[in-house]
């Protein structure tokens, strides 16, 4: 480094009497304004999961609703309007605002730790993800809070078929917060996968080649490319939905010649790959957890990246197999069922790749392995009643009717929330340096297992006897009674069971036994870490020689004891760990959407004159654009820590960052 | 701590608190309800108790995914359960044991399991593709003696209308015969159906008879379906379209080709008028006096009795015939009030001056319909009373409430006793 090379406003002795007051860098380590500006990608992990976990009771307290209206036929429980909002919201919160997030969390927390990097790609831009996400989950939820004659919370299905969202059927401004509440996740979604899919090609430890990084690694990253394609397609349907409904366009208004299956195309489009979004991370955690506690590698490493990637291609072409009954005609028809069909291949190689793991290992039955195991079943089930799915003339039947719920509900549940919740006990010691307590843990399991299969095994004798979804209420005489009371009962089992893993979680956390460095004799580079990690991670970027990094360490210590002590060396020479500043900018940025998007969609001619409309919104645009102007204006500095012998930080320096 | 003196100790005793948590909750289960009818899917619209070609096409289909799908999970589940029965550390000693061979794959058996994975959805693609070819449209040697109806869904009922058969509207007026909610078939013959929307995105599915498609604004979409025998099934709209989508029902009847050109007969006249006669009237009021009122339903009370369960063709059979004890003076007043409480705005009646509405269902005959309001309620005096004196109390947001707010109707009890005699005439 050539001090004379750079700017004279950027060396080390001028920068702090030279900033300007506005820009001086937050400090805080704790307390409130700590969260807020913290660019450290484990703490932005962990308050993913905060919110994911907390709209997932959301979610899950409106499924228990709308099991509690179904309980018997014609109930009262709720009103038809009220049973149409909740598993609107239902189906909304627990895709956008519980699973997607959870596996953001992961992908936040573990990903970087898993490549050997000290942060993601782009910290500032992942605090921006965050509060978006925040803001968009806002939105999504105002109307719970706002009368429901003129607002109330989105009730035109989470799959807002047109033109049943148009003014003329929806004058509520219900749909206005849904779409502006999409649009927001849509570019949290983005911003965070293009960060991912850089972090992973550009930080990766020095021999962690692509063919040696963890699979939870590799699905975070065709996961990222899913979100990037996918959501650019609901982003124009979104914008078409809202130029519609407020600037009389006619993209789906049918008196104008608008085309209201061209919504589902646009939605399916995105819609489709989401499923994969829902269920990709959720096969990397299973890839995970699944040869650590059979104490082997993943069967067939190779081929599962590979069928994860080929599911994330096929799962693009395939989308209009949920239009099997809109008419497309033959053609069109058996060319998306053999599409369907071909998916099943890549996946079903998954589950044999998993079992081959499983063949010949040690198998430590700790509870992660319990939720894992449960996920192989589950899935099974729920990818078999998928190739129903896919043979067209049997789904013209099953489409629409409680035997798709049983299916999603399978893959759903059954697969990426058992797999979330595995996850979260696999590096709970991890994340912070306790354990969960195995009796509770395995407890919750079998009442999480045995409630989710009591709800959700009759709904395929439902839907096979022809009763379709999305109905508040149904007759006595329809042969559904007793499906539907046994499903209820098991909702309320499985309720208590995800009750049971939570107060056993929060308990862990307080006060949960304490444990040491890699509790379970891990395979990857993120158990080399002490737990909780510190804030720069690795306090000497590893080395990496094999697929199983940390098992190749724990079996070869000498050698890379040595080659670790030389890279300290060098590292320190260089002038220390280089981490970035804390900033409130992405925070602020995000209120400004956050402003603009409410006077967008909660306010209209109906309740707010222009002049009022315009301000909140510029308003909002301002404190955005604010934002992005002192983000900018802060520049891509950090500073540098050098550790002492117990890996403390003995000093922080100011840093200009240029190499 | 509290939590901490509930561990248990031991592994029996983790197997003991499971045990118990299982059976409390089975135990739970079976005092609720019985069990046995959870597996039958013989309701009035399964999709496996099927009565038409269609229909049992994609049930075929539907078996052969079944069979291979549960050959397989019989397969690879045994294989999941045996290796993890088997390789499950049991003891301290398994639990610290060095690690097993650490093998990374077998090249040989991934590319045999992909091979059998293919031939397996091979089994399922032949019917699949066959099936899409057959449930498409009417087979080519039958499209000759198919009848073509034309079914539009409202937001939330359903008209349907036979372009080929004239009906009289006065005189030598005449009009394509249009009915609805029930929609009356010729069984043994192809019925092919244009889908049609008025509003928003509905689907028509009989599960007896054939599997959903969606009635899409600006989009000219059709099924076909037969019935084989005579029957009366079951049909709901399977797509989801605003606040009364779960009550949007209808009925399909088939009847025998004889019958059934009887019935278009009946349905083509005009509106029937009762003859003056000797009066009924102390008889039909006493008839009223006895049925519930309309205030003593309960929110969302269903509106259905036993009286389609055991044979509900002959059911629909007795509904053709007029009423016992129809009293003219009260008919010709109910007529009078459909037209002053502008009821002739939305709906047609063939034959009763003014009443030419389209926005809603034609009443033309709705006496000898078996149910109302969109196939939710049963055609019961009582129930169609219940119906007219607060239609959004049985059907939230519908247009009827809708159009009594605005145009501020209001109907008295005797109005209503009058208005339902005059529409239980319309047989």
């Amino acid at each position: 480094m050539d001090a004379l090379a750079k700017p004279a406003f950027l060396t080390k002795e001028e920068k702090p009497a030279a900033k300007p007051r506005l820009l001086a860098h937050p400090t805080a380590k704790t307390g409130l304004m700590s969260w807020l500006t913290t660019v450290d990608h484990k703490r932005i992990g962990f308050l993913y999961g905060f919110f994911a976990l907390f709209f997932f009771l959301v979610g899950g307290f409106e499924a228990l609703l709308i099991r509690t209206q179904l309980m018997v036929p014609n109930n009262t429980v709720l009103t038809a309007q009220q049973y149409n909002t909740m598993f609107t919201m239902h189906g909304t919160t627990m895709i956008f605002l519980a699973i997607m997030p959870l596996s953001a969390a992961f992908f936040n927390f573990i990903m970087p730790l898993q490549i050997g990097a000290r942060d993601v790609a782009f910290p500032r831009l992942n605090a921006f993800s965050l509060w978006t996400f925040v803001a968009g989950a806002i939105i999504l939820n105002i109307g719970w809070f706002l009368p429901a004659a003129t607002h109330g919370a989105p009730n035109d299905g989470w799959f807002g078929y047109a033109p049943l969202t148009s003014k003329m059927f929806t004058p509520q401004h219900s749909t206005d917060y849904w779409v502006m509440g999409l649009q927001l996740l849509g570019v949290a979604s983005i911003a965070a996968s293009l960060n991912f899919i850089v972090t992973i090609i550009n930080l990766r430890a020095p021999g962690m080649t692509m063919m040696r990084l963890p699979v939870f690694t590799w699905m975070t990253l065709v996961t990222a490319f899913l979100i990037v394609l996918s959501f650019p397609a609901i982003t124009i349907a979104l914008v078409e939905l809202m130029m519609d409904r407020n600037f009389n366009t006619n993209f789906f208004e049918v008196s104008n010649g608008g085309m209201p299956i061209l919504w589902q195309h646009l939605f399916w489009v995105f819609g489709h790959p989401e499923v994969y979004i829902l269920i990709l991370p959720a096969m990397g955690i299973i890839s995970e957890i699944l040869p650590t506690f059979a104490r082997k590698p993943l069967f067939g490493y190779p081929i599962v990246v590979f069928s994860g990637a080929c599911i994330g291609f096929l799962g693009f072409g395939v989308w209009s197999h949920h239009m099997f009954t809109t008419g497309m005609g033959t053609v069109a028809t058996a060319a998306f069922a053999m599409a369907t069909m071909a998916i099943a291949v890549p996946t079903g190689v998954k589950i044999f790749n998993w079992i081959g793991t499983i063949w010949g290992g040690h198998l430590q039955m700790r509870t992660p392995m319990m939720f894992a195991l449960g996920f192989v079943w589950m899935f099974m089930i729920g990818g078999f009643s998928g190739v129903m799915h896919a043979a067209a003339p049997a789904d013209a039947q099953q489409q629409d009717s409680y035997f798709v719920i049983a299916h999603f509900h399978y893959v759903l549940i059954g697969g990426s929330l058992f797999a979330l919740l595995g996850g979260i006990h696999y590096w709970f010691p991890l994340m912070f340096g306790r354990k969960v307590s195995e009796f509770w843990g395995k407890l919750s399991f079998w009442i999480i297992f045995a409630g989710f299969n009591i709800t959700f095994f009759p709904m395929h004798f439902l839907g096979l006897n022809g009763m379709p979804r999305r109905t508040f209420t149904y007759d006595p005489n329809m042969g559904w009674n007793t499906a539907n009371f046994v499903s209820t009962i098991g909702a309320y089992i499985l309720g208590l069971g995800i009750f049971i893993y939570f107060a056993t979680m929060v308990y862990t956390y307080l006060s949960g036994e304490r444990v040491g460095r890699d509790v379970w004799d891990a395979r990857t580079l993120e158990w080399s870490l002490p737990n909780p990690p510190p804030e720069y991670n690795y306090r000497v970027i590893p080395t990496v020689h094999a697929r199983d990094a940390w098992w190749y360490e724990k079996n070869n210590p000498e050698e890379l004891a040595q080659e670790r002590a030389e890279h300290a060396k060098a590292e320190a020479a260089h002038g220390g760990i280089h981490m970035p500043f804390a900033s409130i900018w992405p925070f602020v940025t995000s209120v400004g959407i956050l402003i603009g998007a409410i006077g967008v969609s909660a306010l209209g001619p109906d309740n707010a004159t222009t002049a009022t409309r315009l301000t909140v919104v510029l308003s909002g645009a301002v404190v955005m654009f604010l934002g992005i102007y002192f983000w900018a204006l802060e520049g891509n500095e950090g500073y540098h820590l050098h550790l002492d012998e117990n890996g403390e930080p003995a000093e922080e320096e100011i840093a200009a960052d240029h190499h | 701590m509290f939590l901490k003196s509930l561990l248990p100790t031991s592994r029996a005793e983790f197997n003991r608190w499971t045990r118990a948590v299982l059976a409390v909750s089975g135990l739970a289960l079976l005092a609720g309800c019985k069990f046995t009818d959870i597996w039958r899917m013989d309701g009035h619209q399964s999709t496996l108790d099927v009565a038409g070609p269609v229909a049992l096409a994609q049930r075929h289909v539907f078996y052969v995914t079944c069979w291979v799908t549960f050959t397989i999970f019989i397969l690879v589940g045994s294989t999941l359960a045996y290796a993890t029965l088997k390789f499950r550390a049991r003891s301290s000693d398994d639990q610290h044991a060095p690690p097993p061979p650490q093998s990374h794959g077998n090249p040989l058996v991934e590319l045999s399991l992909i091979a059998l994975s293919v031939g397996a959805l091979v089994i399922i693609a032949v019917p699949t593709l066959k099936g899409i070819w057959y449930t498409y449209d009417v087979p080519v040697q039958q499209k000759g003696e198919a009848l073509e109806v034309n079914a539009t869904g409202y937001q939330w009922w359903w008209r349907f209308e036979y372009p080929t058969e004239e009906a009289t509207v006065s005189g030598t007026v005449k009009m394509p015969l249009v009915t609805a909610n029930e929609l009356v078939i010729p069984a043994g013959r192809p019925i092919r159906i244009n889908l049609r929307t008025n509003d928003v995105i509905h689907s028509f599915w009989v599960p007896k008879l054939a599997g959903k498609v969606d009635m899409i604004p600006n989009r000219a979409n059709f099924l076909w379906l037969e019935a084989s025998q005579p029957g009366y099934f079951w049909g709901q709209c399977a797509e989801f379209c605003g606040d009364s989508h779960a009550v949007m029902r209808f009925r399909v009847i088939a009847l025998p080709a004889k019958e059934f050109s009887e019935w278009l007969e009946q349905q083509s006249k005009p509106a029937r008028d009762v003859e003056p006669g000797p009066t009924h009237g102390a008889v039909a009021k006493a008839q009223f006096a006895s049925l519930r009122l309309p205030d003593d339903f309960r929110p969302n009370e269903t509106g259905v009795t036993g009286r389609f369960e055991i044979d509900p063709l002959n059911a629909w059979r007795s509904q053709q015939m007029p009423n016992k004890g129809e009293d003219p003076a009260l008919i010709a007043k109910g007529r009078q009030l459909f037209q002053t409480k502008t009821c002739i705005a939305c709906h047609t009646v063939r034959g009763v001056l003014g009443a030419q509405g389209i926005t809603g269902p034609d009443l033309t005959h709705v006496g000898a319909r078996t149910t109302i309001a969109g196939g939710l309620l049963e055609n019961t005096p009582e129930e169609l009373r219940r119906w007219i004196h607060n239609p959004g109390a049985v059907k939230p947001g519908n247009k009827m409430a809708v159009g009594f707010l605005q145009n501020n109707i209001h109907l008295q009890p005797d109005e209503e006793v009058a208005l339902v005699s005059f529409l239980e005439s319309l047989k």
